[in-house]
């Protein structure tokens, strides 16, 4: 296992800044950057391997200064989108070509090493094909076989899977991670898709405009995201963001939509005196079939019928919100029904500033438990209650 | 695909639609065919045909377009009469562009994959300058170029030629191969950055074994144009040991009498080998044109 660590890592492309003082460290486990196009992931990932150099800050592998290394002299390895195979090759010399340079094994430890890593990735049957007779899976594992030949201190994938069909994707996310465990190398896993970076990743680090914006274990940086940008880019149907007036009376503080209460909760003990945003997931909203007078209430506008679930479209006060109801949960479109915003489940962000401000504050596995649909709806009748 | 078989295929698609419609459509498009034909091949017929006539015939008023006897005198005496020694023509041609071909070929291998890969000062105006320098017609750069001839002692040299077809030759390549460079997912040499080769050994590892179609095909522009060439060989040669086959032919006209039938006969042999080459190159040059994705 070796340490990747970047330190305060800039890098500028003439007046445009790519990446600003990033600093991250991995060690041995799966870390995902993920972030929209632009976000300087990529670039990121090129300097670590070498391809591009830092205007600032410093890159350490296993402790060395690396910064100034060629590519070959860093002990990476990277795999590409496109696969950037040697399309007059075959797999065998695909694979085994880097391993000349890289290595000081002799031919017949060479040849040994390939047939190992074509095991590992089951294309021994491949080995002495050209490599433009391949279907695209074949050639992203060839590609990757290319790539854990040389064992690398630290493996570098840029979009690895966005070429292959949803379902091979899927079938390769698990194989890739199974051998990044067995194999327990220090991996940097670029992609765009949030869904991707979630399922995979032992840490996941969001970027946004070249600036780091969190890091943590995926359900961290899901349930308790730190701004705005991280709350709106993870998750599918994304968060619903509201500007919302927020009142204190009596030890309680009221949220409020165009004057309109939404929730009322009673532990928020921070002053709040700046334009704010409530942020709420859509599976954390519940519909009520039979709202109390007071109650929220919105129509249906649209209803998207996913199979296991359905997301509902609801004009509430003339903004849309999004929620996600199970599939036996049939609303038609017009509908009116009142829906549940319940407390725990409330982000606020600073609306200039995009910061969270609250968050939930249990613990993610805890809270998917205890959040049934009669919990909640009990909280908001004693809240409505108590409101009148 | 051959160059034929890509005809042949535009034929049966043109004939296949215009199945249906109009015959006076169909019968357009046969003249227009016809006419192509009769304009490109009509003047290779006359050469031809005119080298193996003989003198009588050429001569004669009732000439028709097909002769009544065949000869090959003219073939003699261009193969066997000392006063005009075609291997010696024959030779420097090949050498002259052989040679430039291969240092065009080099120089825009170099050149092409800096234009896509490097960045560096002055670059935007070197490539413009590349294209400006093809436009120009060789007319205006002769009286330059014999200047710096004449200052180098050139004059009179196979080198003369050796450098000033590549200048000629090479925004030919340079063009060609930058064109197609682009296409290449830098990835591919990335890939071998990170295997640990240099930039040198990737350009002739990973690059040229992927572009073999499209150096095939500016090799061959390239010797084209230096075997054709007149102008400059005409101005910088003086002693007839130099002479390239085009300028060779020029002085059948003052050695002999009744030459047509020897300077048709020496231009079949000029245009000979630059047919076969490409014949035997074409379905290189053809995949290298038509070769659109590149990564693996």
């Amino acid at each position: 296992m070796s340490e990747l660590r970047l330190e305060n890592v800039r890098k500028e492309f003439g007046s445009e800044t790519a990446v600003s003082e990033l600093s991250l460290t991995a060690d041995g486990d799966l870390l995902v950057l993920v972030g929209p196009s632009g976000c300087g992931k990529s670039t990121t990932l090129r300097m670590i391997a070498g391809l591009e150099q830092p205007t600032d800050g410093k890159i350490f592998i296993d402790g060395e200064d690396v910064t100034r290394r060629s590519p070959s002299g860093r002990s990476i390895a990277m795999v590409f989108q496109n696969y950037a195979l040697y399309r007059t090759m075959n797999v065998r010399k695909n694979i085994g070509y880097g391993l000349k340079h890289s290595s000081a094994l002799s031919k017949s430890e060479r040849i040994e090493k390939v047939e190992e890593i074509a095991e590992m990735f089951g294309i021994s049957e491949l080995l002495d094909r050209e490599v433009s007779a391949l279907s695209g899976g074949q050639k992203q594992r060839v590609a990757l076989g290319r790539a854990l030949v040389r064992d690398p201190d630290v493996f570098l994938l840029d979009e690895p899977l966005s070429s292959l069909d949803a379902k091979l994707r899927s079938q390769m996310r698990t194989e890739l991670q199974r051998i990044q465990q067995e194999l327990g190398v220090t991996t940097i896993y670029v992609t765009h898709d949030q869904k991707e970076a979630m399922t995979m990743s032992d840490r996941l680090a969001v970027m946004n405009d070249g600036e780091l914006q969190q890091i943590g274990s995926p359900e961290a940086t899901y349930v308790r995201p730190e701004n705005r940008f991280v709350a709106s880019f993870l998750g599918s149907p994304a968060m619903n963001f509201l500007d919302i007036d927020v009142e204190r009376r009596n030890g309680h503080t009221r949220y409020l939509l165009d004057s309109h209460e939404l929730v009322r909760v009673s532990d928020d003990t921070q002053a709040i005196d700046r334009p704010i945003q409530l942020g709420i997931r859509p599976e954390d909203l519940t519909l009520l079939d039979d709202p109390d007078d007071g109650a929220t209430t919105g129509t249906v506008r649209h209803v998207e019928y996913q199979g296991n679930d359905s997301f509902v479209r609801l004009e509430v006060n003339g903004r849309i919100v999004t929620c996600v109801v199970p599939a036996s949960v049939r609303p038609r479109q017009g509908d009116s029904v009142g829906l549940n915003f319940p407390p725990d489940q409330i982000h606020l962000f600073d609306m200039d500033a995009g910061d969270a401000i609250r968050s939930p504050s249990v613990d993610a596995s805890d809270t998917r438990i205890e959040t049934g649909p009669s919990t909640t709806e009990g909280n908001e009748t004693d809240s409505r209650g108590a409101n009148r | 695909m051959t160059v034929r078989e890509n005809v042949a295929n535009g034929f049966r698609i043109v004939l296949d639609g215009h199945r249906r419609s109009s015959l006076l459509s169909r019968i357009g498009f046969y003249v227009a065919t016809a006419l192509t034909l009769l304009f490109s091949l009509y003047p290779f017929y006359v050469m031809f045909i005119t080298s193996i006539s003989t003198n009588e015939s050429l001569y004669s008023r009732d000439r028709g377009v097909i002769p009544k006897s065949f000869t090959l005198e003219h073939y003699e005496v261009i193969f066997g009469s000392g006063s005009f020694p075609v291997q010696t023509y024959f030779w420097n041609s090949l050498s002259v562009a052989l040679v430039t071909s291969v240092i065009a070929l080099v120089v825009s291998i170099l050149g092409a994959y800096s234009f896509t890969r490097l960045d560096y000062p002055g670059g935007t105006l070197i490539r413009r300058g590349i294209i400006v320098v093809y436009m120009l017609a060789a007319i205006t750069l002769v009286i330059p170029l014999f200047q710096l001839l004449v200052r180098f002692d050139l004059v009179d040299t196979k080198t003369s030629l050796y450098i000033t077809y590549t200048v000629k030759t090479l925004p030919l390549t340079l063009y060609i191969l930058w064109n197609y460079f682009r296409s290449i997912p830098v990835e591919i040499e990335e890939a071998a950055f990170i295997d640990g080769y240099s930039r040198l050994e990737t350009i002739a590892r990973v690059i040229v074994p992927v572009s073999l179609p499209v150096l095939v095909a500016a090799f061959l522009f390239s010797f084209k144009i230096a075997w054709n060439e007149y102008l400059f060989a005409s101005v910088f040669l003086q002693s007839e040991a130099l002479y390239t086959l085009p300028i060779g032919i020029e002085t059948l006209d003052s050695a002999f009498q009744n030459v047509w039938g020897e300077i048709m006969a020496a231009s079949i042999i000029t245009t000979l080998p630059i047919i076969v080459m490409f014949l035997y190159l074409e379905k290189y040059m053809v995949e290298g044109l038509t070769a659109g994705a590149v990564e693996g």
